[in-house]
């Protein structure tokens, strides 16, 4: 599954800072043999289920590998299927601007979301808990092919979301079923999956020193000022993460788009999100070749937008602690 | 097993510029696949020698949990009488049987006999993986002297038995009788035409405020039905058998049946489209005919209240065929390849056999056998969908050829194009223009 192996900045933070701080001693030799004993059953895991299907799967995007045909006999076929896909295959194109579409709408309006509730539930109230795990409880359900179960029928003509409307007498349409709409339904899906990225804003919101509002409103910076002037920058390198995270995760949509549409992407395509053409491809047409270099060249564009997040973070990412950078 | 076999000379050409990196690359290929094969031969040695002549052989089906253990029934017969020969059953439903099968046939270890269908029968013969039975039939190992020529011929691909014809079924319009006794309105009867049909359903529409029928335009079978009927066919050799004009025909025609008021509102046509046979417009209630394939009028009746008919799609019924509902196929690299046909040939001729798994697959392929289950059967639906196909069989015309390799896409496309047409966006011709070029490349 190529298509997963995108690298985890989770991960990667944490490890690389843990690592900073421990690297001061001289690890004696045994104890690196022990380490890597230790490390073995992760190792094997990285090359059999990750390295070697990734390398597998580069090799595979030059042929026409079928899926049915042994590996011996596959065709070596150079660039044709990369050729096919920028220049002779429409539905590829369709399905990279039904994925920006969903990414550039759903992964702003969910991190708003996310900050919106993280200020509100950043307070001393009372039972705050309980509506920090009940905003919480949709990210959980994450990926959940029972909850897209339950979005195609809240969202269907007679479904329980037009029921509602119907109350205030405004006729509601068929939402899943319209090919209008489709796409506007899981945007509002992902959109109120926000939980994730609001308790990692909370944490960030938790480490903004309260001195700082202090002098801010010692200085007679108002409410918003505050917002701005303080908690913003302060809150930068969260929200930077977050950013990054949730835009692979919009770009990787697939469950909720595979499930409304019973893995086709209709009606008319206009649920056809990247990762599920790729199935499609792969799976239904048996075209693993093809499916392969559609798989590189997602992995390569997520780099990219994700390097060109980096670039421009220096500009409007603040670390407070200098020693840091 | 082929997929082991490290690349030799005797290979395919391109191979005179192979550099370092393409070895490295090759070679981790085999690796990749060869470590799952050598740890699957560790598990399962039994080769066809046998050390203590035990076999075992995998077999994997799509359906529910009542085809199961008909199926696992008559295996167990098999065993019983072949005390020698054990099964590995698998079975799951439809929704991701192909891409498992796929999945297991890359891996280098699919199982030995495995249920297929007309959609994927050419993809799969077409790409070596079937074994091809004709020697065995030839020889009278695999007995289809007592099968309907055209369904075992239906079975074909290039000359070469991909598959044994798992039982035979054809086209079915569905109606909900109940709705119509209720409102005063006639069923439709075999043999109407298609203006009749439609006029009929906005009649039904106007006096049980239910759409008459489910718009069809983007379902391949009816699609072929019609398209039979103007002397054309689905596909002639690798060609399609068919033109923009007639494509353009087939969407207006629907397209008049909607704006008539006859079919259901596009949502809920694509809603029918999308799902599976539980939830058609017929049993939903959302529509009073549903086009389905006459087998499946035991699981539409599991699921409504509402008595349920079924004739013939309209127009000619020669038009139609005895259709392989599916096939038994065996896999080429299998160990146990005359043993796997020996099942297959059970499955089908054995008359204990073929009484356990009743007409679950369709109607018993093996007519002497069919008579027999027909008589045996007490289940309505069942005896219902067996009295039309016995009556259609009379009338049915010749089997076309198994569709070519691409049809699964062509499906795919059709219900694009319909749903273009269906939804307002595209005119009927331009829908059509779409959808033939979209045929071209995917059977290219």
């Amino acid at each position: 599954m190529a298509l997963t192996t995108v690298p985890d900045p989770t991960r990667r933070g944490t490890g690389s800072a843990r690592a900073r701080h421990g690297a001061g001693g001289r690890i004696r030799q045994s104890e690196g043999l022990a380490g890597y004993v230790f490390l073995s059953p992760w190792l094997v895991g990285l090359m059999a289920i990750t390295a070697i299907p990734m390398l597998l799967s580069l090799y595979l995007s030059f042929t026409n590998y079928d899926i049915l045909t042994p590996f011996s006999e596959v065709e070596w076929v150079g660039l044709a299927n990369y050729e096919r896909m920028f220049t002779s295959d429409p539905s590829y194109w369709h399905a990279v601007r039904v994925t920006l579409t969903f990414a550039l709408v759903a992964v702003p309006l969910k991190l708003a979301a996310a900050l919106g509730v993280a200020l509100l539930l950043n307070r001393a109230w009372r039972g705050v808990g309980l509506f920090r795990s009940l905003f919480y409880l949709p990210s959980l359900l994450g990926g959940s092919v029972a909850l897209a179960i339950v979005w195609v029928n809240m969202f269907n003509r007679d479904g329980a979301f037009n029921s509602m409307l119907a109350l205030f007498g405004i006729e509601g349409k068929p939402w899943v079923n319209d090919p209008d709409w489709a796409l506007e339904t899981l945007m509002v899906l992902a959109i109120w999956q926000f939980g994730a990225p609001m308790v990692i804003f909370l944490a960030g919101l938790k480490q903004v020193p309260t001195e700082l509002y202090e002098a801010a409103s010692v200085d007679g910076a108002g409410r918003w000022r505050q917002f701005r002037a303080v908690t913003l920058p302060m809150l930068s390198p969260v929200i930077f993460f977050n950013l990054v995270l949730e835009t692979i995760n919009g770009f990787q949509g697939f469950t909720a788009a595979f499930v409304l549409s019973n893995g086709t992407g209709g009606p008319v395509d206009s649920t056809l999100m990247y990762t599920l053409n790729l199935y499609i491809k792969g799976f239904t047409d048996l075209e693993m070749g093809y499916a392969s270099a559609m798989a590189w060249v997602f992995l390569i564009a997520i780099g990219v937008i994700t390097a060109v997040f980096f670039s421009t973070g220096r500009f409007w990412v603040h670390y407070s602690d200098g020693e840091d950078r | 097993m082929h997929p082991a076999t490290p690349p030799t000379a005797g290979a395919p050409a391109g191979r005179s510029h192979r550099t370092p990196r393409r070895r490295l690359l090759r070679g981790l290929v085999a690796l990749a696949v060869a470590a799952p094969l050598v740890l699957g031969a560790a598990a399962c040695g039994d080769d066809s020698a046998g050390d203590d002549g035990k076999i075992k052989l995998s077999i994997f089906w799509w359906g529910g949990e009542a085809r199961a253990k008909l199926t696992e029934d008559a295996l167990a017969l098999y065993t019983k009488k072949n005390p020698n020969v054990t099964f590995e059953k698998t079975w799951q439903a439809n929704q991701g049987y192909f891409d498992k099968l796929a999945t297991l046939t890359a891996g280098g270890n699919p199982p030995d006999i495995f249920q297929i269908d007309d959609n994927y029968l050419a993809e799969y013969a077409a790409r070596n993986t079937t074994l091809d039975l004709t020697s065995y039939s030839d020889s009278g190992k695999l007995d289809v002297s007592k099968f309907p020529k055209s369904l075992w011929q239906y079975g074909v691909v290039d000359g070469k038995l991909a598959g044994l014809a798992a039982g035979e079924n054809t086209q079915g319009l569905v109606y909900n009788k109940t709705l119509l006794t209720k409102n005063g309105l006639p069923e439709p009867t075999t043999g109407m035409t298609w203006e009749e049909h439609i006029a009929w359903a906005e009649q039904v529409a106007k006096k049980a405020k239910v759409p008459g029928t489910m718009d069809p335009s983007a379902d391949y079978k009816a699609f072929w039905v019609w398209l039979r009927q103007q002397g054309k066919d689905m596909y002639k050799g690798t060609e399609l058998g068919f033109t923009v004009e007639d494509v353009t025909k087939w969407f207006e025609l629907w397209k008049g049946a909607r704006d008539r008021g006859a079919t259901p509102t596009p949502d809920v046509i694509h809603e029918g489209n999308a799902t599976d046979i539980t939830k058609q417009l017929v049993v939903t209630g959302k529509a009073g005919t549903s086009w389905v394939w006459v087998n499946q009028m035991p699981e539409l009746k599991k699921n409504t209240k509402d008595e349920l008919g079924v004739v013939a799609y309209p127009g000619d019924p020669s038009a139609q065929w005895a259709r392989a509902a599916m096939y038994w196929s065996v896999f080429k690299g299998s160990k146990h390849k005359d043993i796997a046909v020996d099942v297959l040939n059970f499955l089908a001729n054995d008359p204990e056999a073929v009484k356990i798994l009743g007409t679950d697959r369709g109607l018993p392929s093996n007519l002497d056998l069919r008579r027999v289950v027909s008589d045996d059967t007490t289940d309505p639906a069942m005896k219902q969908s067996i009295a039309v196909e016995t009556e259609l069989a009379q009338k049915f015309g010749q089997s076309p050829q198994v569709p070519i390799k691409g049809h699964s896409k062509v499906r795919a496309e059709l219900i694009k194009a319909a749903e273009e047409a269906q939804y307002g966006r595209l005119a009927p011709a331009a829908a059509a223009a779409l959808f033939m070029d979209a045929c071209k490349s995917a059977i290219a």
